[in-house]
């Protein structure tokens, strides 16, 4: 198992965010992560990337423990993330966003970074290579110089992505790259998901709130409610668990 | 065949090529020019106006160090003269043992270590409560100064330099020889700056300062990176501070308070934060002012209507520096927040298409 999280508990104060929520995903996979508002999904997010360290359980990726790992730490490890409200530079244009993404590929000092020319021409334009493979990969070559502010939602959100995979990451977590697009965009948003796991083989990590995406590109799903995990498994077994339905639609009463 | 003269965009096919800061002859000419004008100009002033020349150049250079920390890494410092001070006291302590080119780089070091300590509290608290722990150094600097004996209670200190390499440096040619030191010390300090921060170290600066949340996922540490912006700044200042000691031939506390430090924030706004030319015109815009003033102060004085009219007892040569100081900056937030750079880059981009209008 790529990423191991081990009977995880989260809580604020008086409020328990998580408890004991366990998950196992393979290199390769693609594993979803849905549920109610409120129940824990980003929570869960935040403690597998170091923003949030739990007060119980273990958090292992690739051998390396987590738990108490600091952001910048895990994605040194090889996991990136798409925030859910873009979190991008919006000074920056779409190319320097991405380029910052390299920050940790980048080894050179204060002196060869004063020389330019040496060391830190050769990791600048290795650096270039890479963002370049990944705009035409989400096809940003229109956006490549302009102020990411000043781009429209669909995009950022695009951009967010592609920022993410520019930390060439070994496992991505995708926090709602869907939310508040058209249908349209949606599609080519799946696409990309698709292709970046086909193409290079990384393992994702899905919240989404449009079931249909879930259950369509899913290899298996996880349903968390009230911080707990309810539910797991393939698409098929998940739609058709009575406490997920309870979950999502309620119970009828007589 | 194109002519590489009249090019007005950029032709650049590789990503080596798009490393580069200069995309166009016209540009690289233009920064040559001005270094040439640069070099001949103190040939043509009288003493008293390239001790003000001198004077901005330093100042450059402190601005400089302020735009890493301000303006990069969006962490308000009221602590730069302090910084400067730190630099000038330890060349006042080193120059009777060094020669220059090694007490003002030492000054410079210690200056960064005293930025990373000062730089602490940003690991904690942000904005305005990180300014108060820079303005707290600034006042510590200055009463500890003023109370150690070593450092002669903040009187003059003096720093004596008569020649260098056989050449002597006398009243006569102290400013002229001073103004090539400074000069190339900023030159040099340009480039570093530059080189420095349009490589990952800037953009490391940058993305702190927009959202150290996302900046810490991206792989960099928010707080290492805030230390090293203090750092840098105080090494800047450090530079700058040197060059003060030995150009003033002594070091005293005056030049290293709270007014300084707020001068250097409103050089850098009123040049335009984070960038070269900002730092360059900042500096010069605020000393020029300074002199108008007064000289304008003088002719109140001399003026007997205007003399009538002001009540005895109302100084008001002295009221009209701070008077104007406070003014330009509101000015200039409110109308230009872009600062001084702004003009000059419209103005830039106005002739780069001249004389067509598009």
């Amino acid at each position: 198992m790529q990423l191991l999280v081990d009977k995880v508990g989260l809580a604020f104060g008086g409020l328990r965010a998580l408890s004991e929520v366990s998950l196992e995903v393979a290199q390769g996979e693609l594993v979803s992560i849905i549920g109610p508002n409120g129940a824990g999904k980003t929570s869960l997010l935040n403690c597998i990337s170091g923003f949030y360290h739990p007060d119980g359980g273990r958090i292992t990726f690739e051998g390396h423990d987590l738990t108490r790992a600091s952001p910048h730490q895990v994605t040194q490890y090889g996991i990136a993330r798409a925030f859910q409200n873009i979190e991008l530079f919006n000074g920056l244009t779409v190319l320097e966003n991405l380029l910052l993404a390299r920050h940790t590929f980048s080894r050179y000092n204060l002196l060869e970074a004063v020389l330019v020319y040496g060391p830190a021409m050769k990791v600048g334009v290795a650096n270039r290579r890479v963002v370049e493979e990944v705009i035409d990969f989400m096809d940003l070559e229109p956006y490549r110089k302009a102020l990411v502010g000043d781009l429209p939602y669909g995009v950022r959100k695009r951009v967010e992505v592609a920022r993410a995979l520019s930390l060439s990451p070994k496992l991505l977590l995708l926090d709602e790259p869907m939310a508040g697009m058209t249908l349209e965009e949606k599609e080519d948003m799946v696409r990309y998901i698709l292709d970046i796991r086909a193409e290079r083989g990384t393992t994702i990590i899905l919240i989404e709130h449009d079931l249909g995406v879930v259950m369509d590109i899913s290899d298996r799903v996880y349903v968390l409610d009230f911080g707990q995990v309810i539910a797991q498994g393939s698409p098929e077994e998940v739609s058709s668990n009575p406490r997920v339905q309870e979950a999502y639609v309620g119970v009828e009463t007589p | 065949m194109r002519n590489p003269w009249a090019q007005t965009g950029n032709y650049r096919t590789s990503y080596e090529q798009d490393t580069t800061i200069f995309a166009t002859y016209r540009e690289i000419a233009s920064v040559v020019a001005l270094l040439v004008a640069l070099l001949v100009l103190p040939q043509l002033l009288e003493r008293s106006q390239v001790l003000t020349l001198n004077f901005i150049l330093i100042y450059a250079i402190a601005v400089l160090g302020l735009n890493i920390t301000t303006g990069y890494a969006g962490l308000i410092s009221v602590g730069q003269a302090a910084f400067m001070g730190v630099g000038a006291y330890t060349v006042a302590l080193t120059a009777p043992y060094l020669p220059f080119y090694l007490t003002i780089p030492l000054g410079a070091a210690v200056a960064a270590a005293f930025g990373a300590i000062v730089g602490i509290p940003s690991l904690r608290v942000k904005h305005l409560y990180l300014a108060l722990a820079t303005l707290a150094f600034q006042e510590i600097f200055v009463w500890t100064v003023g109370r150690m004996p070593a450092l002669a209670q903040g009187a003059s200190i003096p720093v004596e330099m008569r020649n260098f390499l056989g050449y002597e440096i006398g009243f006569r040619n102290h400013n002229h020889f001073w103004y090539y030191v400074i000069l190339f010390t900023l030159v040099l300090m340009v480039i570093a700056w530059r080189n420095l921060l349009r490589g990952k170290y800037g953009r490391a600066l940058v993305a702190v300062r927009d959202n150290d949340r996302a900046a810490d996922a991206m792989g960099m540490d928010p707080g290492r990176t805030k230390l090293m912006a203090f750092a840098l700044g105080a090494l800047y200042a450090g530079v700058a501070g040197g060059l003060l000691a030995y150009f003033q031939r002594s070091v005293v506390i005056e030049e290293f308070t709270l007014a300084k430090s707020v001068g250097f924030l409103a050089m850098a706004i009123v040049g335009g934060l984070g960038t070269v030319v900002g730092s360059l015109l900042g500096p010069a815009f605020i000393e020029y002012l300074q002199l108008s003033m007064e000289r304008f102060s003088e002719w109140i004085k001399g003026s007997q209507a205007i003399q009538q009219i002001i009540p005895p007892g109302v100084d008001v040569a002295s009221a009209l520096l701070p008077l104007s100081f406070g003014l330009v900056i509101v000015l200039f937030l409110m109308f230009e927040p872009r600062g001084l750079y702004n003009w000059w880059r419209l103005v830039r981009s106005y002739f780069r298409t001249w004389p067509f209008k598009y």
